[in-house]
């Protein structure tokens, strides 16, 4: 409850949180874009540093569409070297970063795929119930959009996001774990999770 | 197996609605992504990529023929630009022709090049005729190349007959590339099963 306090200080006391919000995080910088453009003008820094940042959403797309860790690393080496060789095309102005990175990826993931698109031996008696074709490049799209961003988090939040969403451990025994009080643990991971949504604002309705 | 962590748990209930509402739609994609996947150690950084290096395709000619068939791409890729397409339904602003090497001699192809689209892709139509049916778990590739050498993959196709037309969309500037000279022709690689390299079967 917010009071009002007619105190005579010489200084104006903080106005009352507005319920812990969370402003808006800046710009990633550099951004994808710059990146790119960087990587274009063969800057092998920022080839490492846009690796880093999207290796991972390459690799997990990889596996959801070979099923195989082996063939999905050959990919995600072709991936990058495919965007180390095309990076130079890349054009800001018709469009952002991530859905050209993405079609690379698709690309070069779905040429290693077509091997083991072999028909069954017997057609099932029964409709599918995995995703059709548009919902799984759907879902590809928003897990590399949400992984991709995981990545852009620093350090400390990423470890409190991947610990409390793929690990089974509760917030207490994060906060065991990592040997800081149980307030930080929450208050980062909210402060993670508004860094998230401003990152994935376009995937979020 | 791990059980969804509780969004009330994570966040409290404390702040503006809109901002829960925003928390939680944050929350259910990180639950419907999943992990991301981790690196092994031998992946923990960039590959590194040399400017004359390619991807992992046995050179098969001379470099006489490759150079020659790369002054023939640069050719009719020119040439198309100003001549444009033939297939009516659909609208090419270039077209590259293509031969077999080798076994598949006997194979040609026509790459026709459609104009870009706002997002940057090029829509490419091939034409096959006479490559040899694949075995099963095979598939073509078809990659821009350098000096003879495959560098960029613009897709995959396979063979069901003599002739077959298909349709690509490839997210790199060919025209930026070209006049990078990052690319001066084309080729197509055979993967089947348990071969490696793939060996180059058509050139431009």
């Amino acid at each position: 409850m917010a009071t009002d306090f007619a105190l005579d200080l010489p200084f104006r006391l903080p106005t009352a949180a507005k319920a812990a919000t969370i402003p808006k995080v800046s710009t990633l910088s550099p951004t994808d874009e710059e990146l790119l453009e960087r990587v274009g003008r063969r800057d092998g820094d920022a080839f490492e540093t846009l690796y880093r940042r999207y290796s991972r959403s390459v690799l997990g797309l990889a596996l959801r569409r070979l099923g195989d860790r082996g063939r999905a690393e050959d990919a995600l080496q072709e991936t990058f070297t495919a965007i180390w060789r095309a990076a130079k095309t890349y054009r800001p102005e018709r469009g952002p970063a991530a859905p050209w990175l993405f079609a690379v990826a698709r690309n070069s993931i779905s040429d290693r795929g077509r091997a083991r698109r072999e028909p069954p031996a017997e057609a099932p008696d029964e409709p599918s119930t995995e995703a059709g074709p548009d919902e799984q490049a759907e879902q590809s799209w928003v897990s590399w959009r949400v992984h991709s961003a995981i990545e852009t988090l620093p350090d400390h939040e990423r470890r409190l996001i991947e610990l409390a969403y793929w690990s089974g451990l509760s917030q207490s025994e994060i906060a065991e774990l990592e040997g800081i009080p149980l307030g930080t643990v929450k208050t980062r991971t909210r402060s993670a999770l508004a860094r998230l949504a401003d990152a994935l604002e376009e995937e979020l309705r | 197996m791990t059980n969804d962590p509780n969004f009330h748990e994570l966040v409290g209930d404390e702040g503006p609605p809109e901002e829960l509402d925003r928390l939680r739609q944050v929350h259910e994609l990180l639950v419907a992504a999943g992990p991301p996947p981790e690196l092994s150690p031998a992946h923990e950084h960039a590959p590194k990529v040399e400017e004359s290096k390619v991807l992992r395709f046995k050179r098969r000619r001379t470099t006489f023929v490759f150079a020659f068939a790369a002054a023939i791409a640069a050719v009719a890729f020119a040439v198309g630009y100003t001549v444009g397409g033939r297939n009516s339904s659909f609208e090419a602003a270039g077209v590259v022709p293509m031969h077999g090497i080798g076994s598949q001699a006997a194979a040609t192809a026509d790459i026709r090049i459609g104009k870009h689209d706002s997002g940057g892709n090029y829509p490419l139509e091939m034409s096959v005729k006479g490559l040899s049916r694949l075995p099963k778990g095979g598939w073509y590739e078809l990659l821009l190349s350098k000096n003879g050498h495959p560098t960029l993959a613009c897709g995959s196709f396979g063979i069901d007959g003599k002739e077959t037309t298909f349709r690509l969309s490839v997210p790199y500037d060919l025209s930026e590339l070209r006049k990078a000279d990052t690319f001066d022709g084309w080729v197509v690689v055979r993967h089947t099963p348990g071969q490696h390299p793939a060996p180059i079967v058509m050139t431009t």
